[in-house]
């Protein structure tokens, strides 16, 4: 079986800096993977590269998504070819309506996999369908994007955007830090119900808390800009209990 | 150049003379008075040093009327927005194109100011005399009505606008437009204006210039809004001309007790503009919010001057004047607050925002404070920015394009001031501009 995500030797600089040096990592359709680490590992870099942020640069490797070459794509070819990134820091955007920014993000990825476009009717209907689904507060779709939102309703937005685009792989940043027990929960379970034989998820965390609630399929460890090891879900079970200083050792 | 004094001669031949106009004299000392006071400002005056209109003194304006070959225009050449408004005021060079359809209901007065009034109504014209003294009071309220070119405009005004709203009426909204067209002889258009609001009614209205000239044009309107105890008034000011029409215009607004204005300009000019926008609280609880948006390109400049004189006990003067800039488009806000002694529990606010969308592209922006009472609330700020990175990439990584997350952020940048217009075809003008930016140069090169 190919892999959707398959990443090979992948060495990125950020302002000059080698932040991933040689990563390896492949994701099978259909399986939710882990990357856990350290502050500093490479883990936030690893998410944006995959989207296609501008200023990290690729000087050796190769990401393949779907079997082709995207390290060249610009970020809106990629979330249009199913990649979404759910942001750690969610971005505020004053003066961009909500809905109306997830409506043109919905109908321009709807117009390149060839569906007719939404209208305004159909596509306030979808909303309040995932709305619910996450028990997020209807008036925030209505404000502008994140605009005063607290920590947590910034993550639900993500995942609120993440459920509306429907995407083939879904990369969460981090997408725990700054949640209660609660949001997490929620999240989680937004999570949960979109994973499926055609769609794959990286979730990306520090601790493992986030991982009793989306159990991975696969496990890797992110140290110095490497996958240093991997396993299955109790593989983060261990490293919660050892820290991240054995993982790197085992590889010593 | 010419020689000051051969300037002077020219623009005193441009006065008109009208039978039984009682402002003949007043006219002819006006002029003297602009030029005693140094005629066309230069950028060598504080207050005028960033405006680039240097020219204006340089060309030999003449008055549209003095030109053989105009003719008017038909209403089907009007722009499809004008047909928006059941109720209009239309000028064509200075001349009324739809006087006749005017008829004074109860408590609405809607029309043209003539340019020979009847002898008593002196005082509708808002005039302060040369050499008058401010009467009284300890803040200078005329300061705006001494502005250089609002005493020219004041020897040389002809035709503009009038809008009389009756105690607790409820009128708008109306358009107040004035068009010009290129007479292949450089012209200078001198409306003035005055709109009314009796004590606790309300009204929406419009001013728009719009126009193209190749050959050097200036219009340099004067409009006088006065409001009455609890009146309220929306103004909108649309700029339109564009070539090389230079722009210098003036509101001034004068307030009662608990009187409120909300005042919009919208620069969408494609020439040099400066526009002074006045508001002169007198009472207690007048309430002013003054704001502005600018969308620059080519070579644009708009020059924003605003000044806000809190003469009485608790008024509030809130201020928001945004900028975008693309191309080599030049932007100027010089904001002025005046609190006046006594004029205690002054609530003043003033903020200028400027999204800078090019290299090339400038703002001089310059708060200023005068404070001459206590226990006041008075605060002001300016940024200076382009477009935030990390909200472009969160656009881009859902799926929006390039050029698209461009326009989203540049749109939520005006909307802040668009959305607040409480009139659907200045939107739909501001959205025309809008445009006009993703389409430029410069944008998201």
């Amino acid at each position: 079986m190919t892999a959707l995500l398959e990443i090979c030797g992948l060495h990125v600089e950020v302002e000059g800096r080698e932040i991933l040096r040689g990563l390896d990592l492949e994701i099978p359709l259909g399986e939710t993977h882990a990357v856990m680490g350290p502050n500093g590992s490479g883990k936030s870099t690893l998410a944006h590269v995959i989207a296609g942020r501008e200023g990290y640069a690729i000087t050796k490797g190769i990401i393949r998504y779907g079997g082709e070459d995207v390290s060249e794509l610009e970020p809106e070819e990629r979330a249009r070819k199913g990649v979404f990134l759910a942001f750690q820091y969610p971005v505020e955007i004053p003066g961009v309506n909500n809905t109306y920014f997830l409506k043109a993000a919905v109908n321009e990825i709807r117009k390149h996999r060839g569906q007719p476009e939404l209208d305004a009717v159909d596509f306030l209907g979808l909303m309040r369908d995932r709305v619910k689904l996450l028990d997020f507060d209807e008036d925030l779709i209505k404000r502008p994007v994140n605009e005063g939102f607290s920590g947590g309703e910034k993550k639900r937005n993500e995942i609120l955007q993440m459920t509306v685009l429907e995407p083939t792989l879904a990369v969460l940043d981090e997408t725990d830090s700054g949640l209660d027990i609660d949001a997490l929960r929620i999240v989680a379970e937004g999570v949960n119900r979109m994973r499926s034989p055609e769609r794959s998820f990286l979730v990306i965390t520090h601790y493992q808390r986030l991982l009793n609630h989306i159990v991975p399929d696969r496990v890797h460890v992110l140290q110095d800009g490497r996958i240093v090891e991997s396993g299955g879900s109790d593989l983060a079970l261990r490293l919660e209990a050892e820290g991240y200083g054995k993982a790197a050792a085992v590889t010593a | 150049m010419r020689e000051t004094a051969a300037v002077e001669a020219h623009y005193r031949d441009e006065i008109p003379v009208r039978q039984g106009d009682p402002f003949a004299v007043r006219r002819t000392e006006a002029v003297r008075e602009f030029f005693r006071a140094g005629g066309f400002p230069t950028a060598r005056l504080e207050d005028w040093r960033f405006s680039d209109l240097d020219g204006l003194g340089r060309t030999a304006y003449r008055r549209y009327s003095d030109v053989p070959t105009l003719v008017p225009p038909k209403t089907d050449e009007l722009p499809e927005w004008v047909g928006d408004f059941g109720c209009r005021v239309l000028l064509s060079e200075g001349h009324p194109l739809n006087a006749d359809e005017f008829q004074h209901r109860d408590g609405l007065e809607v029309g043209n100011l003539p340019s020979v009034p009847a002898p008593d109504e002196r005082h509708d014209w808002g005039f302060v005399a040369p050499g008058e003294e401010p009467g009284g009071t300890e803040a200078d309220l005329d300061a705006p009505l001494r502005h250089p070119l609002e005493i020219l405009n004041a020897g040389l005004f002809e035709c503009g606008f009038r809008v009389r709203v009756g105690r607790s009426q409820d009128a708008g909204p109306i358009l107040l437009y004035s068009l010009r067209h290129d007479v292949g002889h450089p012209a200078m258009l001198h409306p003035r204006s005055v709109i009314e609001l009796a004590p606790g009614s309300r009204l929406t209205v419009v001013e728009a210039h719009d126009g193209v000239s190749e050959t050097a044009g200036w219009t340099n309107p004067s409009t006088l809004c006065r409001l009455g105890e609890n009146a309220e008034l929306f103004y909108v000011r649309v700029e339109l001309e564009s070539g090389n029409i230079a722009h210098t215009g003036r509101v001034t607004f004068q307030l009662a007790r608990n009187a409120r204005v909300h005042s919009t300009v919208l620069s969408l000019t494609g020439g040099k503009s400066r526009t002074d926008t006045a508001a002169i609280l007198t009472e207690e609880g007048a309430e002013v919010d003054l704001e502005g948006l600018f969308l620059g390109v080519g070579a644009a400049k708009a020059d924003q001057h605003t000044l806000a004189i809190h003469a009485a006990r608790h008024t509030t003067s809130r201020q928001l004047f945004k900028n975008v800039l693309s191309d080599e488009a030049t932007a100027v806000f010089d904001g002025k607050v005046v609190v006046a002694p006594g004029a205690i529990g002054t609530d003043a606010s003033q903020a200028n925002r400027n999204l800078l969308l090019s290299q090339k592209a400038a703002v001089h922006t310059r708060p200023r404070l005068e404070i001459n009472a206590d226990d006041v609330k008075c605060a002001h700020g300016a940024a200076i920015g382009r477009l935030d990175e990390d909200a472009l990439f969160y656009l881009r990584s859902r799926g929006l394009g390039r050029m698209d997350s461009h326009e989203i952020l540049v749109r939520g940048f005006a909307g802040e001031v668009v959305e607040k217009v409480p009139v659907a075809a200045v939107r739909g003008l501001a959205k025309e501009g809008l445009t006009r930016v993703r389409e430029s140069r410069s944008f998201a090169a």
